[in-house]
């Protein structure tokens, strides 16, 4: 019985590789060198060009959603189509889907690096290869020969800080929830809320600051704990969405911090229906939908030979209570709410 | 001399409770807005998730096996259940999926342990990378939202006792009195002890890893619901190195890698200090980096502490033999 069970599950690997391999010739055509150089050289009006986008992690919500918005904007392009891969919050993974797309002579790379340092030789290498190649969330700067689509993590926290200035009382205590050490836009979002509310408010004294990993559980707990230690605290600022949510869930309730401000970045749904509900202060929209739409017209663009090199950013709106109806309109027609 | 030899025995029985009492001095000491309720109870419902996902991997430990996909398998129960809570509104029944879900995925860990011999630390890394996997396809990498009165296990309290605090409490009583006082908790013990001997005694060891498995897939299902609930969403990345703070725990608690020691209060005792520890950092503004250090620094304590007593207990058991055989020689 043990033995044919064993049979049968070697037969049914056996099946899968060949079926997948089968799909993949199908698909790509790109199994060996030759074939694809002719594949290239007769490649006529109806074959589509092939994007890869290697997205930082699919456990990153995030990094989900953009990759779900790119798949959802590829469908509007006949002439093009993406496959998406996992770089799994791992820099040798991502690199190594970066060189795999190289040698599958992709006609694009997305990628979207788990960190920029870690991919650069090698979109460098894509570069090289004379694969167009476009770098996003968060870009790669200076890269010759690459493109880019980004938001700009100083400015997403800017619109934040520069709104708390007013907001945010005198003498006022307020605790600080950080993204993990050594990601651009965590450290560049602190950087901003430094430079533009920290440095100008010398009377606002932070009395916890912590690196919460943009993590939603770990975000609540340091918040639990710091409400034991302080009576007042009159202002949350986070690094992300996630991590404000995460803080507001351990005051939830608490007449106390009932009048509590919080601030994050992403304008994830949650965040955009605690706005609404008056529990967050604001936020700023880093919207993948807008990501996904810029980075497929602008592989479009470059592809069709339209533009040589194309450096954008995406806008970078504060939502608060005034405008959060059309975020959660935003959502609902995505299907995230 | 008697009151020696005592004090030596409470010392090593009840080595792990003494560190955590002073510990708990020491952090009444330094810190004034440690010693209150609203701060223990806090504690408390930090540690329950990981504590009832030790408490499971306790068991496995103690039998001689381990898990490394319960973070894992929450994420995907917690995700099932909350999106079936709601397409139906039904708390029972989301409550009852997360225990299946649960269950499943440890019947296939134990069916891949005992059916095909596979070792428990791959057949539970192999489980880990697929039910993640499965929560993330399943949810697309979304969070689930707005999940009403999902919330209430996590975040609500009876008689002003969390109702983690509660769940943890329950699950507690059920390993102590399974390890303690059933057939199956001695078989665990045997198992790990010496899996041959067991064998040879007539024990069904390949029943009591399936079960063992069974047992942790129902507490992994619960922890599932209650991280879910505590965090108002669906979280497909949820919990991700819980699987390692609920090893931690258990470890600290003085079970034993090499299997056949271990108890639920002691995995209960190191959750604790793990918590107490974490909590007077946070309290105290320790730097995080530092905090991770000092993490860390407990484990390889615990560890070493772990083959130290190990390598005591050989010697003395050697020493006991060799007296006995020089008695019989006399």
């Amino acid at each position: 019985m043990k033995k044919i069970l064993v049979v049968t599950l070697i037969v049914s690997m056996i099946t899968f590789m060949f079926a997948g391999c089968q799909s993949s010739e199908k698909d790509s055509k790109t199994d060996d060198g030759t074939k694809v150089t002719e594949e290239k050289d007769t490649k006529d009006a109806d074959k589509p060009y092939k994007v890869a986008f290697i997205a930082r992690a699919q456990a990153d919500s995030f990094a989900a959603w953009l990759a779900n918005s790119v798949m959802e904007e590829a469908d509007k392009y006949d002439n093009i189509t993406v496959d998406v891969f996992d770089g799994q919050a791992s820099d040798d993974t991502e690199n190594s889907l970066i060189e795999n797309a190289i040698t599958n002579k992709y006609d694009a790379i997305i990628i979207q690096p788990n960190n920029g340092e870690a991919q650069r030789p090698y979109a460098e290498k894509a570069v090289k290869a004379g694969i167009v190649t476009i770098t996003t969330n968060a870009r790669i700067d200076d890269i010759e020969g690459a493109s880019s689509v980004d938001a700009d993590p100083y400015e997403q926290a800017k619109v934040n800080a520069v709104a708390a200035l007013d907001q945010i009382p005198e003498n006022a205590n307020v605790v600080v929830l950080k993204g993990p050490p050594g990601n651009f836009h965590a450290d560049k979002r602190y950087e901003s809320w430094k430079t533009e509310f920290l440095d100008k408010r010398p009377d606002v004294k932070v009395v916890g600051d912590e690196i919460a990993n943009w993590n939603k559980d770990e975000a609540m707990n340091y918040m639990e704990t710091w409400i034991q230690a302080n009576d007042k605290i009159d202002a949350i600022i986070a690094m992300n969405d996630n991590m404000a949510a995460g803080a507001l869930e351990a005051v939830k309730g608490n007449d106390k911090f009932k009048d509590i401000l919080a601030y994050g970045v992403d304008g994830t749904a949650e965040a955009a229906l605690l706005i609404k509900d008056g529990l967050m202060t604001s936020t700023c929209l880093q919207s993948a939908y807008d990501l996904a739409e810029a980075l497929l017209d602008t592989a479009n663009k470059l592809l069709t030979g339209e533009e040589e090199q194309i450096d954008i950013d995406i806008d970078c709106p504060l939502i608060n209570s005034d405008n959060v109806d059309d975020t959660i309109e935003m959502h609902k027609k995505a299907g995230a709410l | 001399m008697r009151t020696n030899k005592t004090w030596a025995a409470i010392k090593s029985k009840y080595s792990i409770y003494l560190v955590l009492l002073a510990l708990f001095i020491i952090c009444c000491i330094a810190n004034k807005n440690f010693a209150t309720i609203n701060n223990f109870s806090n504690i408390s419902r930090q540690i329950s998730v990981a504590t009832i996902l030790g408490f499971g991997q306790t068991i496995l430990i103690i039998s001689g096996m381990l898990d490394l996909s319960s973070a894992s398998v929450l994420a995907l129960a917690g995700v099932l259940s909350v999106d079936v809570y709601k397409m139906t509104g039904n708390l029972l029944l989301a409550f009852v999926v997360a225990i299946i879900a649960g269950v499943l995925c440890n019947i296939i860990n134990g069916m891949m342990v005992t059916k095909f011999k596979a070792p428990p630390f791959i057949a539970t890394l192999a489980m880990m990378t697929m039910a993640r996997g499965a929560a993330l396809l399943y949810t697309k990498g979304q969070n689930i939202y707005q999940i009403g009165d999902y919330t209430v296990f996590g975040q609500k309290s009876i008689m002003g006792i969390p109702i983690p605090m509660i769940f943890l409490v329950v699950i507690l009583i059920i390993t102590w009195y399974l390890l303690k006082h059933t057939t199956f908790g001695r078989s665990t013990y045997a198992i790990g002890g010496n899996e041959e001997a067991a064998n040879a005694s007539g024990i069904n060891v390949n029943k009591i890893k399936m079960k063992a498995f069974i047992i942790n897939g129902i507490f992994v299902g619960i922890a599932g619901l209650l991280f879910m609930s505590r965090n108002n969403g669906g979280m497909p990345n949820g919990a991700v190195g819980y699987e390692f703070k609920a090893l931690t725990a258990a470890v600290i608690g003085g079970t034993s890698f090499s299997g056949g020691v271990g108890t639920a209060a002691g995995t209960l005792a190191g959750a604790f200090i793990v918590g107490f520890l974490d909590n007077i950092m946070v309290l105290a503004g320790v730097n995080s980096y530092v905090q991770q250090i000092v993490r860390g620094a407990i484990i390889a304590l615990a560890v070493i502490y772990d083959i130290w007593a190990k390598t005591k207990r050989t010697k003395s058991k050697l020493g006991s033999i060799e007296k006995k055989k020089k008695s019989t020689k006399n």
